[in-house]
């Protein structure tokens, strides 16, 4: 089983008396440290996918495993607190706490939950990070002080500071002039490989797609390609040796 | 829980002119209660000082003599013994007054009103002057024997004007009736409703036409240095009385029904009861004022009354401001619960705004209140002023119970609680996914 892992996950909204059924039984699995993708366009269920991996929403129907353990069962407090342990966030509108600076919004989940980091191990991480963002000049600004692209390098920090095993990033170039949105993608991927953190990012630029080592292709709420982008490379060859 | 409490607080400065009108509103409604009580808390000391000066005295004695057919005369024949427990006792007396009174009908040309005259030593009773601003006349003119004070509003009523000739119709201390007669030396500023009790004459005079013979009168007053020893003083000098074997009405009587004021059940005693000689009743001024004590309490309750009715609008304002809130940082909302802020931590931050607010507010409404006190309190009314029973020396004076302001802020900040709560459980019972998806 991987760090990550759908099973016949249904998601049904209702839509006044209409019911809208966003994902339709989808299964697949995530492996610790993969850099993948879920590709899709709009409307295809990429966001509700990545909500329900993110345990901020429930499936109406299927189970969702985090480390291998079911948590559909789990009440709001510990959907909550299994959060802030294993999973960052990067939101496709950066999402950061407008009254808050650089330094104190990568901080802040660091102030929630039990565990409380030291004073000196905190602030030696947060200005790694900051620094690992190429944020340092920019700590005590406040996000309305900031472009996106730094507002996004911020809100990657404020993902990683709890060391999570998971970070899921919704649409996180989608705000970002295409160079900006490559260097993001870059500092991701850069992480990925130094931390070995799980990216899971949803997408529908094609460019973008293409950097992950592992893509889930949706469309209309169901799952119509689950590769590694090994077997994809394979394919392609085996396809142009023909 | 800190992070989220500064979080609050730094909330407030994001709509500034919004969380300025709100704190205005609450400040306003601070200030006017803060007035009302401050007014309140000086009334009562107020009212019972300047009475105690237009009656001369803190603590007084009179005396009760059964005349004929067993009926009870107000006199006192020989006071050695009162002046000596008084000096006994300690009390912090600066001197002592004596007064004789009745109460009879002044006529002038066919015209009639009835009042108190209080028959005092005005040669010796300097404070009077000072406190009772003559409109016209002149304290001078009561060298002569029968002069009379009036205030306004009674010498309006008789049309007199000073020099008349006023003749009184009223009752000796027998119960004879008797006829006197009056020159009017001067005219008292109206102090308001306690106007018509405001008739001075020389005590002589008073006792002439009370039947009283020279040296007797009918009431000693204690002038102390303050309203704030009464109580102290007079229970010594009661003990003082009583250890000297005078004959004294008992100070604890209570009206058992409620009925009266012990004061007035103090007066009533001495129906029921019978002795020979002179017996003394010792009252203060606190126990013939205890209806001030009403006024002061219906003041703070009309002051808890417009706090609550005051409050009930600014918190409809509130409830509405802090759901628009809510709806405004709807996506902050959701990511704050992704990253793992519990449900309690969102009400706690709307919960902590709402305190702050109210925190802020109450203390500007206090700060400002103390401000219009200060500066209220600075303007000079005048003796002469128709509400100068209830000033300090022709100032408006307050003060300020402190357990009463910070009584005000809480019960403020537990109504502004009340007015975010719904709000705030609102804001706490949001899923993530649903606020994140509601995001502007």
């Amino acid at each position: 089983m991987g760090i990550v892992e759908l099973q016949n996950v249904r998601k049904i909204y209702p839509l006044g008396k209409v019911q809208v059924e966003a994902v339709k039984g989808v299964s697949f699995c995530i492996e610790k440290g993969d850099f993948i993708s879920i590709a899709g366009p709009s409307g295809s269920g990429k966001t509700t996918i990545l909500n329900m991996i993110g345990l901020v929403d429930q499936p109406t129907e299927g189970e969702v495993f985090l480390d291998g353990k079911p948590t559909s069962k789990l009440k709001d407090a510990e959907l909550t607190r299994l959060r802030h342990e294993t999973l960052g966030f990067i939101f496709q509108s950066f999402n950061l706490i407008p009254v808050l600076n650089v330094w104190e919004n990568i901080e802040f989940p660091l102030l929630l939950g039990k565990t409380r980091v030291g004073k000196d191990e905190k602030k030696e991480w947060i200005d790694h990070l900051i620094e690992e963002v190429g944020l340092s000049d920019w700590r005590k600004h406040k996000p309305n002080e900031l472009s996106g692209g730094q507002r996004q390098r911020v809100a990657i920090a404020r993902a990683l500071v709890t060391r999570p095993q998971i970070v899921l990033a919704d649409e996180p170039t989608a705000n970002l002039d295409s160079a900006t949105g490559e260097q993001i993608l870059e500092l991701m991927k850069k992480i990925n490989r130094e931390l070995e953190t799980t990216f899971i990012f949803s997408t529908h630029d094609a460019r973008i797609v293409d950097t992950a080592d592992h893509i889930i292709r949706l469309r209309d709420g169901l799952v119509t390609e689950n590769r590694r982008r090994e077997e994809i490379v394979a394919a392609a060859c085996a396809g142009s040796g023909a | 829980m800190n992070t989220i409490a500064n979080i609050a607080f730094r909330n407030l400065s994001r709509q500034k002119k919004r969380t300025i009108l709100l704190g205005s509103a609450i400040a306003f409604g601070v200030m006017i209660v803060t007035l009302i009580n401050g007014f309140a808390g000086a009334f009562s000391a107020n009212v019972s000082e300047n009475f105690s000066n237009l009656m001369a005295g803190h603590i007084f004695i009179s005396g009760t003599e059964k005349g004929p057919n067993d009926k009870d005369m107000s006199v006192i024949r020989n006071d050695s013994s009162l002046t000596t427990a008084v000096e006994a006792s300690g009390a912090p007396a600066k001197y002592i007054t004596r007064r004789s009174a009745f109460s009879g009908t002044l006529i002038f040309e066919g015209k009639k009103i009835r009042t108190n005259v209080d028959g005092a030593q005005l040669d010796k009773e300097t404070f009077l002057r000072e406190r009772l601003l003559l409109k016209d006349g002149s304290w001078d003119s009561m060298t002569n024997e029968t002069a009379l004070i009036l205030s306004e509003k009674i010498a309006n009523k008789l049309n007199v004007d000073v020099g008349d000739r006023i003749l009184v119709q009223m009752q000796t201390v027998n119960g004879q009736n008797n006829v006197g007669e009056f020159t009017l030396a001067g005219i008292s500023f109206d102090a308001g409703i306690f106007g018509q009790m405001m008739s001075y004459a020389n005590l002589s005079y008073v006792n002439e036409l009370l039947g009283l013979a020279p040296g007797e009168y009918q009431t000693m007053g204690v002038m102390l240095d303050g309203l704030k020893n009464t109580e102290v003083s007079a229970t010594e000098i009661y003990a003082r009385l009583n250890e000297a074997g005078v004959q004294l009405f008992d100070r604890g009587v209570k009206d058992e029904t409620g009925a009266e004021t012990p004061f007035q059940a103090l007066l009533r005693q001495q129906n029921k009861e019978s002795w020979e000689g002179v017996k003394y009743r010792l009252f203060t001024i606190n126990e013939m004022l205890s209806q001030i004590k009403q006024i002061v309490a219906a003041l703070d309750t009309t002051a808890a009354i417009i706090l609550v009715v005051l409050f009930v609008i600014i918190m409809v304002g509130i409830t509405n401001t802090f759901s628009m809130v809510m709806f405004e940082r709807i996506g902050e909302i959701g990511t704050m619960r992704a990253l793992g802020v519990q449900r309690g931590g969102v009400r706690s931050m709307f919960l902590y705004e709402a305190v702050f607010l109210a925190l802020g507010g109450a203390i500007a409404g206090i700060i400002l209140a103390l401000i219009a006190m200060a500066g209220i309190s600075l303007i000079n009314f005048g003796m002469d002023s128709p509400a100068f029973l209830i000033m300090k020396n022709g100032h408006m004076s307050f003060y300020l119970p402190p357990l009463k302001a910070v009584g005000n802020v809480i019960i403020i900040a537990l109504l502004t609680l009340l007015a975010v709560s719904s709000p705030a459980a609102k804001a706490a019972k949001l899923t993530p996914a649903e606020a994140l998806r509601t995001q502007k």
